[in-house]
């Protein structure tokens, strides 16, 4: 009997919650369903609208339009130079027919295939991160990539394998183990080998000392060899590690501040013709890793050489802010792309201006600046040369200026959301966000359901509180003749009011008994009370039938 | 002593199912990782890379051998969890049987012990010692050069306790009075809700209080209901 009384008050809190979970999950996919659906539709509308306004644009549209849409390119001179792709490759993402070259005074220079481009233009450090536009090499292994193999899939999760090979054959592997953060060696005859971490190679577990937590590598084989070599990135530290050579080679340690990104140019060994190619001859190996302190940190080489370089304090006033370097053999360059608009403020800080910031970010034309610098030893800068050019507001995106600054159907959608996202958002701030919406994350259960809430919570909205209300006056009507206490009656109200749309159809499903007239007040009363809270009465009793021995006796 | 009959009792109807769930994984498990041909895999993944390479990076990923097994030991377990629980609580409701089962000097909660423990053992028993079984197997250097990592056993045992919650699932389901188009099906629905959420995470940490917290709102609600339900 006391088991079953302590299991009541689990298993009722279990019950609530298991409903409600589910609950809130088919409205989410009910919402999503929605939302998708009508983007799908505006996506139709707005390629439609986009042909046919393209069609219509003047010839200085057209020009402002190419334009924006060229990449901005400099000579060793300084010379800039717009790169104009009109036409695609049929069926060949990133590939184009021609390309047009065009001198900042508009003048036509040159036209025809890529591959026959008379002129050669500066090479970037390539970030190992594929998120912007300094990009060349996507073959990088980033902390979030290391975090999807791990996912647990019915096949299991993957492993990071390195392989050893003589010729045709594989001789060994190693295998990196996340928990340790070292590399464990296995000869292809079964035995273990040894194990590779920040102090090299060695046969003893106990020797061996982690590389430190990973966050980004690249692979490549050299010139004379089948086994790759990796650029092994970890929170503070920049290692290259042979295999085949048992050598682990630290390139690079930040004392001070975490690694945030890294960039290569001319480091690895590429093929001659491949995308990936750089001439030895003009360029020299470099790695430019950018630290948490905002410092960047040039590691070059032939002849070795270190450099850390600070950014003027305004360039950080302003948003676009990115900074590429290259070495050739005679100079350093830094190429710098920014936006004359100021940064816009902490939006945990102060939410409104954040938005304020987005809505004129959205509205008014920027102008969009590109200044190449040649730096000298001491980390000193020359401009060389600078370019701009004006992005008007995209006519596509509608000015919103309500509160809830997303699209008409997400906000109207977001209405029958619970307001307890609001406060669930609120009340565990902005660390517990950033955490749970790290782009490390990415793919994680709980990444995907933070996103979705953040994305469908109703921004307090007037219709929101109105359908609130509607549902507890629903509740306080469907309850008030079926209420068994008030602290449970109060309860479910606020539960309705909290959740919405879920907490009434919770409410319904874990509330919902059959009402009858009270034979002593005449007023309606649920079954599941035994007493008639009006006027106190017990249920009535069925009449005794004249077979009912039982009763009689 | 009244435990123990009821357990032999309810490991008696779980037989058929823990052994066709159990040959089911070991044949066609042992089948196809009989013929993997892991270390000529091996030769044959790499044989593209030559001197220059710039490796794309999900060359150097690899899944365990043991892969092959994955999905039968996830789909042996689902389906066990499911026959079991159809098997311990939805089939006495067909039958008519509930009232011969409770009206014995035994009460409630150790006819539930029973058939909780009695689920328990048989997923240990098939799909567990054939699962720590097949981990020696590749973990042998005769076998398979490069030996499985540890997690894989782990997540093998995962699979396995994603069928237990199945179990847990069906049995609220059957035991729930209320009618099927309102929160009759919720236990099944959380049970998958789990295996969901655990098929899209990669901290075993994670991993490990979704089913926890899975477990735990389903046997409260499945001793709740089954200690105060008339049947």
């Amino acid at each position: 009997m006391k088991l079953k009384i302590n299991l009541k008050h689990i298993a009722r809190p279990a019950k609530i919650f298991m409903t409600v979970f589910i609950l809130l999950i088919a409205v989410l996919i009910l919402q999503g369903i929605i939302l998708e659906a009508e983007q799908m539709s505006a996506y139709k509308k707005r390629r439609s609208a986009e042909t046919k306004s393209k069609a219509e644009l003047t010839q200085q549209e057209k020009r402002l339009d190419r334009i924006k849409n060229s990449v901005k390119e400099f000579l060793p001179d300084g010379t800039i130079h717009l790169i104009y792709k009109p036409k695609h490759i049929a069926g060949r993402r990133g590939e184009f027919e021609t390309e047009q070259i065009y001198d900042v005074n508009d003048n036509l220079l040159w036209e025809g295939p890529q591959i026959e481009r008379p002129y050669e233009y500066l090479s970037w450090a390539g970030r190992l991160h594929g998120k912007d536009s300094f990009t060349y090499h996507r073959v990088d292994f980033t902390l979030q990539r290391l975090k999807q193999i791990q996912t647990i899939t019915p096949v299991f999760s993957q492993n990071i394998e390195v392989p050893v090979r003589s010729g045709d054959k594989t001789r060994q592997i190693w295998r990196y183990h996340p928990g340790r953060d070292v590399f464990v060696g296995y000869h292809f005859k079964g035995e273990k080998i040894g194990y590779a971490g920040s102090t090299g190679f060695t046969d003893s577990k106990s020797k061996t000392k982690p590389f430190g937590k990973f966050r980004v590598f690249n692979a490549w084989c050299p010139e004379d060899s089948t086994s790759p070599t990796l650029l092994w990135q970890t929170q503070r530290r920049i290692f290259q590690i042979n295999f085949e050579k048992q050598n682990v080679e630290l390139i690079f340690e930040s004392i001070d501040a975490d690694i945030r990104t890294i960039g290569l140019n001319a480091w690895v060994d590429p093929v001659p013709g491949t995308k990936e190619y750089f001439d030895r001859d003009k360029y020299r190996p470099l790695i430019h890793c950018l630290t948490e302190d905002n410092k960047h940190h040039l590691i070059m080489r032939n002849p070795q050489q270190r450099l850390t370089f600070s950014i003027p304090e305004d360039w950080k006033d302003w948003i676009g802010s990115g900074c590429g370097f290259t070495a050739t053999k005679q100079n350093i360059y830094l190429l710098r792309n920014w936006i004359e608009f100021r940064a816009p403020p902490d939006y945990f800080q102060d939410e409104e201006l954040h938005e304020q910031w987005r809505r004129d970010y959205q509205s008014k034309p920027k102008t969009r600046w590109v200044e190449l610098y040649k730096m000298d030893n001491q980390g000193g800068l020359e401009l060389l040369n600078r370019y701009d050019w004006t992005l008007p507001p995209p006519p596509s995106v509608p000015v919103v200026k309500a509160r809830d600054p997303r699209p008409a159907v997400k906000r109207y959608v977001s209405q029958i959301s619970p307001p307890f996202y609001d406060y669930v958002l609120r009340l565990l701030g902005r660390k517990f966000w950033s955490w749970a919406l790290d782009y490390q994350n990415r793919g994680d259960f709980f990444y995907s359901l933070a996103r979705m809430v953040l994305d469908i919570r109703p921004y307090g909205g007037v219709i929101n509180r109105v359908l609130s209300a509607l549902m507890i006056g629903f509740a306080f009507l469907h309850g008030w003749s079926r209420r068994t206490s008030w602290p449970k009656f109060v309860f479910w109200l606020v539960f309705v009011g909290i959740f919405n749309l879920a907490g009434l159809l919770t409410y319904l499903a874990l509330n919902h008994t059959a009402v009858i007239k009270c034979p002593i007040c005449g007023k309606r009363r649920g079954l599941a009370q035994v007493d008639c809270v009006r006027c106190q009465a017990e249920l009535p009793a069925p009449e005794r039938g004249k077979l009912d021995l039982i009763f009689s006796t | 002593m009244r435990f123990s009959t009821l357990l032999r009792k309810e490991l008696r109807e779980c037989l058929p199912w823990l052994l066709l769930a159990a040959i089911v994984f070991l044949a066609v498990g042992g089948f196809v990782l009989h013929l993997e041909p892991y270390d000529e895999n091996y030769n044959y993944r790499y044989s593209r890379i030559s001197p220059c390479d710039i490796l794309s990076c999900y060359d150097l990923t690899y899944y365990p051998i043991l892969q092959v097994t994955g999905p039968w030991l996830l789909l042996s377990s689902i389906g066990l969890g499911l026959v079991l629980g159809v098997r311990h609580f939805w089939i006495p409701h067909f039958t008519r049987t509930w009232p011969f089962l409770l009206h014995r000097s035994a009460n409630r909660q150790t006819i539930l012990a029973a058939k909780l423990t009695a689920a328990s053992i048989a997923f240990i028993i098939s799909l567990g010692t054939l699962w720590f079984g097949f981990y020696w197997y590749a973990c042998r250097p005769e076998v398979f050069a490069v030996p499985q990592t540890l997690r894989v056993f782990i997540e093998g045992w995962i699979f396995i306790m994603l069928g237990f919650v199945v179990y847990l699932g069906t049995a609220l389901s059957a035991l729930s009075t209320a009618n099927w188009y309102t929160t009759k099906i919720f236990g099944l629905l959380l049970a998958t809700v789990i295996i969901v959420t655990t098929l899209s995470q990669w901290t075993l940490a994670g991993i490990f209080t979704a089913i926890a917290v899975g477990v735990a709102v389903l046997l409260s609600q499945i001793f709740d209901t089954f200690l105060r339900r008339e049947f």
